[in-house]
């Protein structure tokens, strides 16, 4: 991975591994989003509660409203950032750079953001001193986190 | 980086572990409906909901992802705060465990929450106490 400020964006170098990883994490994480609409029961998955957090904690019924009035904005928006990314790896070959523009950059940054949450969960980090576990599935979040930093030092 | 010699098909999905049931966090879980016979109150509340003038804030609460400097560019444009100010609320959250970054009408601090959510940044509404 390698990322450079560009004048009107960010240039970004990813290996074929990466990329591939990429595009894997956000068909998954696009059917995540979407599926919820089926059932409504974010419940089932602790993740999900994550990506739609309750905005009233102690009032159920301005909770159910404001999830009745912002969920199928939120399901649109976020399905937009990430097909962004996954938009822009299609668009390019393996050994391409890609030329993210900035306003594109700062999609990509709410979508690795949800990535790493829907992982935390599943990697059981739910405190700031939770140990990372030594496997696979953290070395992702770990990468994803260093993408994403990365990305905001290019565009700050 | 990464190793990724076996991609794993299915990273996203809930671990299926029978027996078990996913942790919730208390945040997430909503309280059964409460219906006291106190319906007096509850009406003071409605109506203290509809008041314009009563005014509410968003709160952003901590949580173990978010990297500090992604929190900071998020404040910093969406609301437009000068990097100071963005860093000194980030801060906050990390700290104290939250901050209140707005304060207002409540349809505007529901808005806040609403893009807070699209940023994937645990945000809530309250009243101004």
């Amino acid at each position: 991975m390698r990322i450079e400020p560009e004048i009107t964006g960010v240039l970004i170098e990813l290996t074929p591994m990466e990329r591939r990883l990429l595009s894997t994490l956000l068909v998954q994480y696009d059917e995540m989003v979407h599926d919820q609409l089926d059932d409504g029961d974010l419940a089932g998955d602790p993740a999900l509660s994550r990506l739609f957090p309750n905005a009233y904690p102690d009032d159920d019924e301005a909770a159910a409203e404001f999830r009745r009035y912002t969920r199928d904005g939120l399901v649109e928006r976020k399905s937009a950032n990430s097909g962004l990314i996954s938009a822009a790896l299609t668009a390019s070959s393996d050994e391409e750079r890609l030329t993210v523009a900035r306003d594109d950059a700062e999609h990509w940054l709410p979508a690795l953001t949800d990535l790493r949450l829907v992982l935390a969960e599943r990697l059981g980090i739910h405190q700031d001193d939770d140990p990372l576990p030594e496997n696979e599935l953290a070395d992702v979040y770990e990468w994803l986190g260093e993408l994403q930093w990365a990305l905001i030092e290019a565009l700050d | 980086m990464v190793v990724v010699a076996q991609l794993v098909e299915r990273w996203l999905v809930v671990p299926d572990v029978a027996g078990s049931s996913p942790v919730i966090h208390p945040m997430f879980v909503d309280s059964s409906p409460v219906l006291s016979s106190t319906d007096v109150e509850r009406d003071t509340t409605t109506e203290t909901r509809v008041m314009p003038d009563v005014p509410w804030q968003t709160i952003v609460w901590n949580d173990p992802v978010n990297l500090m400097t992604y929190v900071t560019h998020v404040f910093r444009t969406y609301f437009g705060y000068s990097k100071p100010e963005a860093e000194r609320l980030m801060l906050q959250v990390h700290n104290d465990g939250r901050a209140i970054v707005a304060t207002g009408p409540r349809e505007e601090m529901e808005r806040h929450t609403e893009a807070m959510h699209e940023y994937g940044l645990w945000a809530t509404v309250d009243r101004v106490s």
